[in-house]
């Protein structure tokens, strides 16, 4: 009870920073700050009773309300409508992530009950967490340059290109973006940061090169699960996307000026 | 070869065509005229597919164009963008790409030679290939765009402006190149009101 005392007693650093320095971001803080803990308690609560039970039906269908918000929030931070793109994308998801999920349990972890609560929600919240950012630059970008540079596709296009084909361009390009910061984080790790999940370990007493074989194994995973769901949520999402002629509909963003 | 019937075409309140009718035939040398904002682009990207007509259609040896044969007819013509956002890298790279395309693939075997011959004969310096599309000048790019338009081997042309940064001796080179070969046939926007010797123009005006 004391260290959560001590701990509020640290939040009064940066309330009082932004206060003092009137950034006019106070009220969005505590609001965030009060949403952070309520949740989190939430949660807590919740995945006690979720890891007592222990029951793969349960288990199953918290990671698809998991990977459901993660879909959501990937939309949302796009320019893309959510009627358009939610039924593909959130397949694309399912499939990368239970790929990835139960590979990871079964492979790695080596745990003989593949859905067990315990790996199956924390390795997963790790991975969906840890790749949304790759996802929403992944899938957002590609429309976002197909958008800007049509001409580019039209040219592709009028060159004998099959939709496949031209899109080919596009593809690769926001797959660069969406991977290199995912890239830049592997080549400093360990030295200018130690990952939340090492951390956890080593706090609740695992020996650092255990710690160290996990941590290995998630990055892994997430760069797999990232290249899977963007792959998966393109090809799918292309489908539906354009007109029989191979031009990108309009109405599948949000903003209509081009 | 083409037919337009009837083509109305509107973008947000205004008329780009209306009731619009013309017959292009195999051979034909056509000078699309007409001040800018017209819609003379219009009609390349009808043809092409990448607009449709809000009424009106558009023939392809005699057929409706549809949703399926607009795809066939993007295989029978090369088209010269006025745009020249035509990708990244060099410009190697670049033929490669279009010669590694499902649909230009059988056209690869002689690209090297081709490739050679155009270069020499559009006042190109092979240097040029290994050089990054992103810092070549307009000209070159323009030359660059025409290039990659022949290695595909086709005898329709729709060409937009593609002289506009070339000097005059080079505009005739380029235009009678297309205009007096008598296989070609070519739509073409220019402003230069050049006329060939011995070929018989038609001039599409629109207004």
């Amino acid at each position: 009870m004391f260290s959560m005392f001590m701990c509020g007693l640290m939040l009064l650093i940066p309330l009082l920073g932004v206060w003092h320095m009137k950034l006019g971001i106070t009220k969005n803080l505590i609001v965030s700050t009060l949403r952070m803990v309520v949740q989190l308690v939430l949660i807590g609560f919740f995945l006690e009773y979720i890891f007592k039970y222990n029951n793969w039906l349960i288990n199953l269908s918290w990671f698809l309300v998991m990977i459901a918000s993660a879909v959501l929030s990937v939309i949302k931070n796009s320019d893309l409508k959510l009627k358009h793109f939610v039924l593909p994308v959130l397949l694309s998801f399912i499939l990368a992530n239970f790929f990835v999920v139960l590979y990871f349990n079964y492979f790695i972890v080596n745990i003989s009950f593949i859905l067990d609560a315990k790996y199956m929600i924390a390795i997963g919240g790790m991975i969906l967490g840890n790749s949304l950012r790759s996802n929403v630059i992944g899938l957002g970008d590609f429309y976002k340059a197909l958008r800007k540079d049509e001409q580019l596709y039209f040219y592709k296009l009028s060159l004998g290109a099959t939709k496949y084909e031209a899109l080919l361009l596009f593809a690769k390009k926001s797959f660069v973006s969406a991977l290199n910061p995912t890239i830049a984080t592997m080549a400093t790790m360990g030295i200018v940061s130690l990952p939340g999940m090492m951390t956890g370990q080593i706090l609740g007493g695992s020996v650092p090169l255990v710690a160290i074989k996990y941590q290995i194994a998630i990055m892994i995973a997430i760069l797999a699960s990232t290249v899977l769901s963007i792959s998966l949520s393109i090809l799918f999402t292309v489908r539906y996307s354009f007109h029989k002629t191979g031009t990108l509909k309009k109405e599948i963003f949000r903003s209509s000026n081009n | 070869m083409f037919e337009f019937q009837h083509i109305t075409k509107q973008f947000s309140e205004k008329f780009v065509l209306q009731d619009f009718s013309f017959k292009i035939a195999q051979g034909d040398k056509i000078n699309i005229a007409g001040r800018s904002g017209i819609g003379k682009t219009t009609l390349f990207r009808l043809l092409l597919g990448f607009e449709q007509p809000d009424s009106g259609t558009i023939l392809y040896e005699n057929k409706a164009l549809t949703d399926t044969s607009v795809w066939e007819l993007r295989k029978k013509v090369a088209y010269v963008s006025q745009d020249l956002n035509i990708g990244r890298g060099n410009v190697q790279a670049l033929f490669d790409e279009t010669l590694s395309l499902k649909a230009n693939f059988a056209h690869n075997t002689n690209s090297k030679a081709d490739i050679k011959t155009y270069f020499a004969l559009f006042e190109l310096s092979e240097d040029l290939l290994s050089k990054d599309i992103e810092e070549l000048s307009g000209g070159e790019k323009q030359r660059v765009a025409i290039i990659n338009a022949l290695l595909l081997k086709r005898t329709i042309f729709f060409l937009d402006e593609i002289t506009s940064a070339l000097d005059k001796v080079l505009k005739t080179k380029v235009l009678d190149y297309f205009l007096q070969n008598p296989e070609f046939t070519v739509l073409y926007i220019s402003h230069d009101n050049y006329i060939p010797t011995g070929v018989e123009l038609k001039t599409l005006k629109l207004d």
